[in-house]
């Protein structure tokens, strides 16, 4: 029964890889954020003073929460804006070499919202909707942008726990130096590992290349890898072509393929020390790291196990035969089963959504556990909203552990108060409230259709639209099946671009609110009684809560697609 | 002369009284069905609005044409019965926490007048009153063996009073009229002499009535942690409302689940978080009952939870630690005196004192065989303790004068100490032990040597502090030698020596400074800026009014080792929220697993293969189904009251010790408990719905219910 698995060596080798730097990474990228001596100041400093001084900001200026986050809309409300603007206006801009027309105004909001966001759900297909100056250089500012911008909401949120002024960092400053000393550097030598891997990277427009089975082919070129490499770093998921990393120009080796993987978790599982480092306790990393970890590998194995499964429903038809490869299709066949399905899992989990299988012909199960890293948006999760999540679960889990102890709850020294369990209870309340609602709205009002015509209501189709607006909310990006149903509707656009924004930016304000109460808290010396969070028992307990939790609120969800496809058989 | 006598202390036990009558509590436990009183209950509200609705759903079922399908009558009026004893069992658990609250404030209304004064009116008569109804400026008369009634100046006679419970010295003072050493303090003991006071604080009235109202449970504001629980639940309920509204939506468009109002408002009551949601006031009740039950009346909510936070608890070493009298451990005869004539001399000085440390020698040398003198009545003469001369003792009919005393007055009668002796009070002094030298006809045969006396016990209490995290500081008048001694033997953390009233103060300021929540006893005046400061501070009842108000408890028995029970009393009581909230999240697991497949099987999904993953309890009926689990639901409340009137069994041990218990009790417990739970009331529910009679009643309730005609 089953496909042949392959050997997991090369999959084991990466995930070790990839946890071994993290500690590294991570104490590197905390360091970045506690404006320590770096390598790199001597060049550096000076051109980011320069920078300062142009945006009228210093490093001395420090923010309260609010302005922080006054600050952030500002700048990503900027980028909304411009975005729309020039999608909507792509035709006449320059840089449109292929004259692909304007973006419709729902289609360049959804689109300009979805890149905001670090989403990167398309509407639309590469290829033919979005201009090279578009996707060069209006998209990747936004690949760089929202990257950013997550990284420091996850720095001042962290900041709060070792601050005690009620300060949370400057924002500006934050931005410019995640650009300039994560970000760029990372992403600069990734894209050139890529070009050796043989990912194009020119400004020839398009190659026309004369196949043996007759006729042209145009095949589209650019500045492929720096793109794609930014895109794979900050967990944004767009892909340079539309077929995303299932494109051989996109993803061309089979090395290639597990170096996107490192590159998705690389900030992911770096988080968690970057944490131990700002908060100057190391030891206070693993727990969460651990956490991570379980849920993951957990999920990766039943993702991989069900994938090898057979479908049951075709066994009984007639005069198939029996089968023996599971679900292949879907599958990008130039890896094996192990590596894609990290390759699938690792997207989806730390929020990238760049598919290299389609979803929508995986098994329910498979499904289900795709949509379940999407529930929890924390394992890892996106890039520094993905931690701050972890930590408003973290806050949660020890406020209920904490009573348990008989103690007031206290995290790091800092009690968790109403105030803590309100605003992190908002940020996991809103995630099912911007998933179900419209949901209901577009199943009730009819919006999901297919060639004009109203989808049957079958369970599948119930999946697809609910696949879409959960990774929209979650802004993970990664898409069940294009063409499912029809989603680039004035509907879809608006519901899809509106849910991105509350789903990216009320948890974010939940997120430094937080971190703004324990900033004007006093710190509590610890003691014997102190629930101790640096240990085993309470990384076992944080991953059944998160996962409990989790399971409660959105296993009704479930029950109505993927558990009702299982159910019935498929 | 009224001879009243005075009222030490006073011990209020827990009695039956009329408030605890099931009767009362039950009767109670209805009025709270008012939907006033159910608004204030974040998510027993939600259940209670959806008991109406199912109410007017089985009444008049034509008002829900879509989604109310043709089970029979019978499943909606179950749904409705079950969710009204959900509603009446949440009632029953904070009735019976009021009952008990209640209960103690009758017994406090009783001591209202327990503590009473020797009141000397103008006209210079004498009456036994209340010491309550003393105003400032009214004069009382205090004598040898009674209590100070409350805090005053002497303005007439003199006094030696023991303060030992008020400041920790073992040394009675003299208090006097005239001068700066004339102040009292309420409920320090007088040990000789007789005085007028004057009235100098006010036991307030209304601080009782406070007290009162407190323990009744009104005006009793929910705690941090109680709202911040409060908030938690809030939101999980907000978030299964929206899940479950979908379902309702859902179920016009497609038919993979069926949709019966009655069985989605099942699925939402038996997600929400009743369990802990309708416990949660009987918890906070309870929290200061039980703590009432110790005999300590907390003065809010707040202030039993913040006991469970201490880091530090500061003890008077006198009361607390030691049993707050010196006692005789030792005798030392001088040079050519034989031990028999010093223990012979030593009990008959000490025979007739009353004191406990008169009563230590004469218990110690029966101990050592001393030889024993018939004392007949008449036949000897007592010379009383004077402050004036430090000694005391007897003098017999031949004219042997037997006195013990303090090794400087006795060298001031005998006129010299054999140098070997005052060596061996000098050794005993600097160990911290307090040497009396005994003298017959003036001639010192030896010395008696008292030390503080360490609380059977008292090790063992710090040391279980010490595994809950909390540091010990030991206050004491006493000079360093003594102090570091009563430390290592009774194993507090550290100590202070030669505390003066301020030094308490000092010690919760360095403390708080550092961001520890630290907890202090105490009852004098001196005391009440420190009890105030603190953020636990019990206050002795029988210390001054100042010391009362300022601290944010009072325990009745004046026991100061209170302290360290009222420690355990607050974690459980957070400890109780904390497992009965794990408790509600994992039972809901399993509610799912009832549920869900009910939905399926309910829209002809019976016989399809995936139905098996889910239906791990095997239950084939799904109207039945989703009775069972709503009636566990229910029924899981009853059978966590008394938890949660007593709180979870508790034993000091570490932070990560207790989570990890505490997850497999109430996190798996709960887990495992409600598969079986649900299980077993499904067998009994198909059980009874098989059984003639059940069927019969079936039919009768189609026939009045019109739900039968749809």
């Amino acid at each position: 029964m089953g496909i042949a698995v392959q050997s997991f060596w090369d999959v084991i080798v990466l995930l070790a890889l990839a946890i071994a730097v993290a500690p590294w990474f991570g104490s590197y990228l905390g360091r970045v954020y506690m404006d320590r001596p770096l390598p790199g100041d001597v060049v550096l400093t000076p051109i980011e003073s320069a920078i300062y001084r142009l945006l009228g900001t210093s490093p001395r200026r420090q923010m309260s929460a609010r302005e922080y986050m006054v600050a952030l809309l500002l700048v990503n409300g900027g980028m909304l804006f411009f975005l729309w603007w020039f999608f909507f206006q792509q035709a006449s801009l320059p840089f449109n070499p292929t004259g692909v027309p304007n973006m419709t105004w729902d289609l360049a909001f959804h689109s300009a919202a979805s890149f905001t966001t670090n989403t990167d759900y398309t509407h639309f297909t590469n290829e033919s909707q979005i201009s090279f100056g578009s996707l060069d250089i209006a998209w990747q500012l936004a690949l760089f942008l929202s990257a950013a911008t997550g990284l420091c909401v996850m720095a001042a949120m962290i900041r709060g726990f070792v601050r005690k002024d009620g300060t949370l960092g400057n924002y500006y400053v934050d931005m410019v130096r995640t650009i300039s000393r994560v970000l760029l550097p990372v992403a600069f030598v990734s894209g050139i590992i890529l070009v050796v891997m043989g990912v194009p990277e020119t400004w020839t427009a398009s190659v026309i290349a004369h196949p043996i089975t007759g006729g042209t082919q145009t095949i589209y070129l650019g500045p492929v890898a720096s793109w794609q490499s930014i895109s794979w770093l900050g967990t944004n998921g767009g892909g340079w072509y539309s077929a995303n990393a299932a494109m051989p120009l996109a993803n061309p080796t089979a090395f290639s393929n597990l170096f996107s993987i490192f590159l998705f978790l690389l900030i992911a599982f770096s988080a968690p020390f970057a944490f131990g480092q700002i908060i100057r306790n190391r030891g206070e990393a693993w727990p969460l790291m651990g956490t991570v970890l379980i849920v993951f590998v957990v999920a990766y194995g039943l993702f991989v196990a069900f994938q090898a499964m057979n479908n049951p429903a075709l066994a009984s038809v007639h005069g198939l035969g029996p089968q023996i490869n599971g679900y292949p299709v879907g599958q990008e066949t130039r890896w094996s089963l192990p590596e894609a399905s990290l390759g699938q899992v690792a997207s989806v989990y730390a929020n990238v959504g760049a598919n290299n299988m389609d979803i929508g012909a995986l098994s329910p199960v498979a499904q289900m556990v795709l949509l379940f890293g999407m529930f929890t948006q924390s394992t890892p999760g996106g890039e520094g909203t993905g931690f701050g999540t972890l930590l408003l679960f973290t806050v949660l889990a020890i406020f209920v552990g904490g009573l348990m102890v008989g103690r007031t709850p206290e995290y790091l020294g800092n009690k968790i108060e109403t105030g803590h369990v309100k605003w992190a209870a908002l940020a996991l309340l809103i995630h099912p409230a911007t998933i179900l609602i419209p949901f209901l709205v577009s199943i009730a009002g009819g919006f999901v259709q297919v060639d004009g015509s109203t989808l049957p209501a079958t369970a599948h189709n119930f999946t697809a639209v609910l696949y879409e607006f959960t990774s929209e909310s979650a802004n993970n990006g990664s898409a069940l099946s294009t063409g499912a149903f029809n989603d680039t509707t004035p509907f879809f656009n608006v519901a899809g671009a509106l849910v991105m924004l509350v789903g990216r930016f009320v948890p974010i304000w939940a997120m430094l609110k937080v971190g703004d109460l324990f900033s004007r808290q006093e710190v509590l010396p610890p003691s014997a009684g102190t629930l101790k969070t640096a240990s085993g028992t309470f990384t076992i307990y944080l991953t059944l809560f998160l996962i409990i939790t989790s399971a409660l609120l959105f296993l009704p969800v479930l029950a109505m697609g993927p558990l009702a496809q299982i159910v019935g058989g498929m | 002369m009224a001879s009243v006598p005075p009222g030490s202390g006073a011990h209020v036990p827990v009695r039956r009284t009329p408030h605890t009558s099931p009767v009362r509590v039950l009767g109670q436990s209805f009025r709270m069905f008012s939907p006033r009183h159910q608004f204030h209950r974040p998510v027993m509200f939600c259940v209670y609005v959806l008991f109406l609705l199912l109410v007017v759903l089985t009444l008049y079922p034509a008002a829900f044409p879509d989604v109310a399908h043709s089970y029979h009558p019978s499943y909606y009026l179950s749904v409705t019965v079950i969710l009204f004893l959900t509603l009446w069992f949440a009632n029953l658990s904070e009735a019976i926490a009021e009952a008990q609250g209640r209960a103690q404030a009758d017994s406090l209304r009783e001591i209202r007048s327990g503590i009473r004064a020797r009141q000397i009116r103008p006209d210079g008569s004498e009456q036994w009153v209340a010491s309550d109804v003393l105003r400032i400026g009214d004069t009382v008369e205090i004598r040898a063996g009674e209590s100070v009634p409350i805090d005053g100046d002497v303005i007439q006679g003199v006094a030696v009073i023991d303060e030992s419970m008020m400041t920790g010295e073992s040394e009675p003072v003299t208090r006097e009229s005239g001068g700066d050493k004339t102040s009292v303090l309420g409920g320090t003991r007088v040990v000789q002499g007789t005085a007028r006071v004057r009235v100098s604080a006010v036991r307030g009235e209304s601080f009782l009535d406070r007290l009162i109202r407190l323990v009744e449970g009104q005006g009793r504001e929910p705690t941090p942690n109680e709202l911040a629980l409060g908030v938690l639940l809030y939101a999980f309920t907000i978030a299964l409302f929206i899940v479950v509204v979908s379902f309702i939506f859902l179920a016009n468009f497609t038919s993979i689940i069926a949709i019966d109002i009655a069985t989605i408002v099942s699925l939402f009551v038996c997600l929400m978080p009743t369990t802990i949601g309708s416990l949660l006031p009987a918890i906070g009740i309870s929290g200061i009952n039980r703590v009432a039950k110790a005999n300590v009346i907390a003065k809010s909510g707040k202030a039993v939870e913040a006991a469970g936070d201490l880091d530090v608890l500061i003890l008077d070493k006198t009361g607390t630690i030691t049993i707050g009298n010196r006692l005789a451990t030792q005798f030392v005869p001088a040079p050519d005196v034989p031990m028999p004539e010093l223990l012979g001399a030593a009990l008959l000085s000490a025979a007739v004192d009353d004191t406990p440390e008169g009563k230590s020698v004469v218990r110690l040398a029966a101990r050592r065989n001393a030889p024993v003198q018939r004392l007949d009545p008449g036949t000897y003469k007592v010379i009383p303790f004077s402050a004036e001369r430090r000694t005391s003792g007897l003098v017999l009919q031949n004219g042997t004068e037997y006195l013990k005393g303090s090794v400087k007055a006795i060298e001031a009668i005998a006129g010299s100490i054999p140098p070997a002796l005052q060596a061996e009070a000098d050794k005993a002094s600097r160990q911290g032990m307090t040497p009396l030298a005994v003298a017959v006809n003036k001639r010192v045969l030896g010395l008696v040597l008292f030390k503080d006396v360490v609380k059977p016990g008292i090790r063992d209490r710090l040391h279980e502090l010490k595994t809950m995290g909390i540091r010990t500081i030991m206050c004491t008048g006493d000079n360093r030698l003594t102090a570091a001694a009563i430390a290592q033997e009774s194993g507090v953390d550290e100590f202070m020596a030669e505390a003066k009233p301020e030094t308490k103060l000092t010690l919760i300021q360095r403390e708080k400074a550092q961001g520890r929540l630290v907890a202090m006893t105490g009852d004098g005046t001196n005391d009440a800026p420190a009890l105030a400061r603190a953020d636990v501070g019990l206050a002795m009842n029988s210390g001054t009014s100042a010391a009362k108000e300022a601290g944010n408890m009072v325990d009745l028995d004046n026991d100061p080792t209170k302290l360290i029970e009222v420690v355990s009393i607050g974690k459980q009581l957070l400890i109780t929220r904390g497992a009965l909230t794990t408790f509600s999240i994992t039972n809901d697991v399993a509610k799912y697993f009832a549920i869900i497949p009910a939905l399926f099987i309910a829209a002809g999904a019976a016989t399809l293969p995936g139905i098996q993953v889910l239906n791990l309890m095997g239950l084939t009926n799904p109207q039945l189904a989703v009775l069972s689990a709503l009636l566990f639901n229910a029924v899981i409340i009853p059978f966590l009251i008394p938890l949660a009137l007593w709180g979870v069994p508790f034993r000091p041990r570490s932070a990560i010790d207790l989570l990890r218990r505490n997850l497999l009790y109430y996190g798996i417990g709960g887990l495992v408990s409600a598969f079986v739970g649900i299980k077993l009331v499904y067998i009994a529910l198909s059980y009874f719905a098989a059984q003639p009679f059940f069927v019969g009643l079936g039919t009768a309730i189609a026939h009045v219910l019109p739900l039968g005609g749809l």
